[in-house]
């Protein structure tokens, strides 16, 4: 059976838990999407966006130094070659087209880390639409050079104060404001997350990913894979690498969650986290005794949320996939271990996953690995600084 | 007195209902305690007592950051619980609690409407569960003889809001606005009345208007149409603002006593 229900229920998990004045947007959403997902000139021109303005297929990489240092074989998915630096992109050409579709003039978007926030700016432009972007102050100053990319772009950012002041706050924000401009207003979710049927809408856009993957492996190994591993926060990247590998079932799923600092103090929804509903889904949540969402840290401000996917969730409970968590300072080997291996530098949320190999090499000599490399880590460097100077100073 | 005795006394003194919304545990706990029978005294028909929640997506700034208070104060929904225990005797004024989903999910929806039961506590809005997620927490609500309240708003279409009626008891909360909890909202009294005329026609249930309400002029204009105004925010800023000086319970009373109409 497809996934999710007419309800939006992957399982256990997802549904529709919004306040009554998003109904009808949400229903005319799910009818647009339905008759978008049937017009052949709506792929079409998705098709000719994914490929020609932000570029893919995105390659393959055989990692080869690493591979050899962690005895693994391990490849993988440049999603930090698109244009604009993640795969954030290609969610957001998929839901700006459906804006138009559905002849909304106006976008908002929630950022973390800003990447999402750039990809909706970008995407803006390209197709004339106005842009709103809700960013936590927070992460305004973590991540100065999005910021600035997206006000480049024509892009209003809009601070969040309210809260922990980061992604979680800056969704809440944007969901007050589609509340309120709900009859020409957009809300283009930049994660797997949210109401019934975002999850699902994003997940669909993403899944380019694993498409291109699985036949990429296939060419060049001509067998799948045993390992697919992606970090995840609302999980979109992770989402998009597993999804057209669920009916493999020999492959197996590990979602990398960002066990930031302590037990106590991470954004590991699923590894930590109980049952609850958050902005709009019932998913794994960060939360107190009494349901109130707790404060959040990682190192990645793109994985800073206190919820996940609901999709995740049900992957997690059917034991589809395994969620494992990798703190901040074992991100920061992982940063520097694909930098000095490979000459790449990856985005802080993505070295989580790297990072989660130098474990899965222990027990897995010889495994055939795709990672999803879903950022470059230019938007990092910065934050990347000021940890390796603490470091120095002991 | 429960929120259908409430209304058929309204009736049948020709009034309208005045509906005050207050935050748990803001600016204190302890003052809440003085607050509802301040409010009582003032001659409020119904209190409607938020729980507070981490992350209210459809309030606006000033519920938002008495939300904030109140969670550092350490209201939760087993302090909520036990201090309407403790005001039973005193607390005639029929109470409904609204919250979101999430707190009430956690402390068990059937322990949680067992409690507020006995509490004294009379009917439920919660603001992020629409009908379509409600089956099994309007079955608990039947059971334990708590009034599940409903929202409908100006962008509700036809169909659902019939759908709408036949989920909901207590009355029916109308949205007034596209949009958040606060002051400074742009109402359209005359798409509202209409929109209200049209629901009178298919429910005997009371509609009670909400959101952006905060003056005697615009209550009087919401009664017009309606069975009740519900004054959040407006209340909610008045006791931020006026908390710590002296007399502030009678400033309250005052304060509440001009701003329902005749």
């Amino acid at each position: 059976m497809a996934l999710p229900n007419n309800h939006g229920y992957f399982g256990n998990f997802g549904g529709s838990f919004i306040p009554e004045t998003l109904y009808s947007c949400l229903e005319e959403l799910k009818k647009a999407y339905a008759r978008a997902k049937k017009d052949k000139s709506f792929k079409t021109n998705l098709d000719y966006y994914l490929k020609e303005y932000a570029a893919r297929p995105t390659r393959l990489y055989f990692a080869k130094h690493l591979s050899a240092y962690l005895g693994l074989k391990v490849y993988l998915k440049r999603e930090d070659l698109l244009h604009t630096g993640a795969h954030k992109i290609n969610n957001s050409l998929g839901q700006a087209l459906l804006a138009k579709y559905m002849g909304k003039k106006r976008i908002i978007a929630e950022t973390g880390a800003g990447q999402h926030g750039v990809s909706a700016a970008t995407v803006a432009r390209l197709f004339g639409l106005s842009c709103d972007v809700y960013m936590g102050e927070e992460d305004m100053a973590r991540q100065r050079m999005n910021v600035f990319r997206m006000k480049i772009l024509g892009a209003k950012v809009i601070p969040v104060l309210s809260g922990s002041k980061t992604l979680k706050d800056a969704c809440s924000e944007a969901i007050r404001e589609w509340v309120t401009s709900v009859r020409d207003t957009y809300y283009l979710i930049g994660s797997t997350f949210g109401p019934h049927p975002y999850p699902m809408i994003v997940r669909d856009f993403q899944s380019v990913i694993g498409k291109e993957a699985r036949a990429q492996i296939i060419q060049k190994e001509k067998k799948l894979p045993d390992f697919l591993v992606a970090c995840v926060g609302g999980g979109s990247n992770a989402m998009g690498l597993f999804y057209n590998f669920f009916k493999d079932e020999k492959v197996k799923f590990i979602g990398v969650e960002a066990g930031g600092l302590s037990r106590n103090l991470n954004s590991a929804s699923i590894s930590y986290g109980d049952i609850g509903v958050l902005h709009g889904a019932k998913t794994y949540v960060l939360q107190d005794k009494f349901g109130q969402v707790k404060g959040t840290h990682s190192i990645a401000a793109g994985l800073d949320y206190p919820g996940v996917g609901p999709e995740h969730s049900f992957y997690n409970d059917s034991k589809r996939g395994r969620y494992v968590t990798v703190k901040d300072s074992e991100a920061l080997e992982g940063f520097k271990m694909l930098s000095e291996l490979e000459g790449i530098i990856p985005a802080l949320e993505s070295a989580h996953a790297i990072y989660y190999l130098k474990k899965l090499a222990k027990k897995n000599k010889g495994a055939l690995v795709i990672l999803c490399l879903s950022g470059r880590g230019d938007k990092d460097l910065e934050i990347v600084q000021s940890y390796l100077d603490a470091e120095k100073r002991g | 007195m429960n929120i259908k005795q409430k209304f058929q006394q309204l009736k049948k003194e020709g009034r309208k209902a005045f509906i005050a919304y207050v935050p748990f545990g803001f600016p204190s706990i302890a003052k809440t305690k003085d607050i509802l029978l301040a409010l009582q005294e003032a001659g409020v028909d119904i209190i409607e007592l938020g729980i507070p929640f981490s992350d209210p997506i459809a309030d606006g700034p000033i519920i938002q950051a008495a939300t904030a208070v109140a969670l550092a104060k350490g209201a939760n929904t087993k302090n909520i619980i036990s201090t309407l225990k403790a005001l039973k005797p005193s607390l005639k004024v029929p109470l409904a609690l609204m919250t979101y989903y999430n707190p009430i999910l956690q402390a068990g929806v059937a322990k949680f409407f067992s409690q507020m039961r006995q509490a004294g506590a009379c009917a439920i809005l919660t603001v992020d569960l629409p009908i379509d997620e409600a089956h099994e927490y309007r079955r608990l609500a039947k059971k334990y003889g708590i009034e599940t309240v409903f929202f409908i708003t100006p962008v509700t279409p036809k169909e659902r809001a019939k759908k709408i009626i036949r989920s909901a008891s207590g009355f029916l909360y109308y949205i007034s606005v596209t949009g958040t909890t606060g002051l400074g909202k742009t109402l359209s009294f005359t798409s509202l009345a209409r929109h209200i005329k049209q629901l009178k026609l298919q429910t005997e249930l009371p509609i009670c208007v909400g959101f952006g309400i905060h003056t005697r002029k615009q209550i009087e204009r919401v009664w017009n149409f309606s069975d009740g105004a519900i004054v959040g925010s407006g209340i909610v800023k008045f006791i931020a603002d006026n908390h710590s000086k002296r007399n502030f319970l009678n400033r309250l009373k005052k304060y509440v006593k001009s701003l329902k109409p005749d």
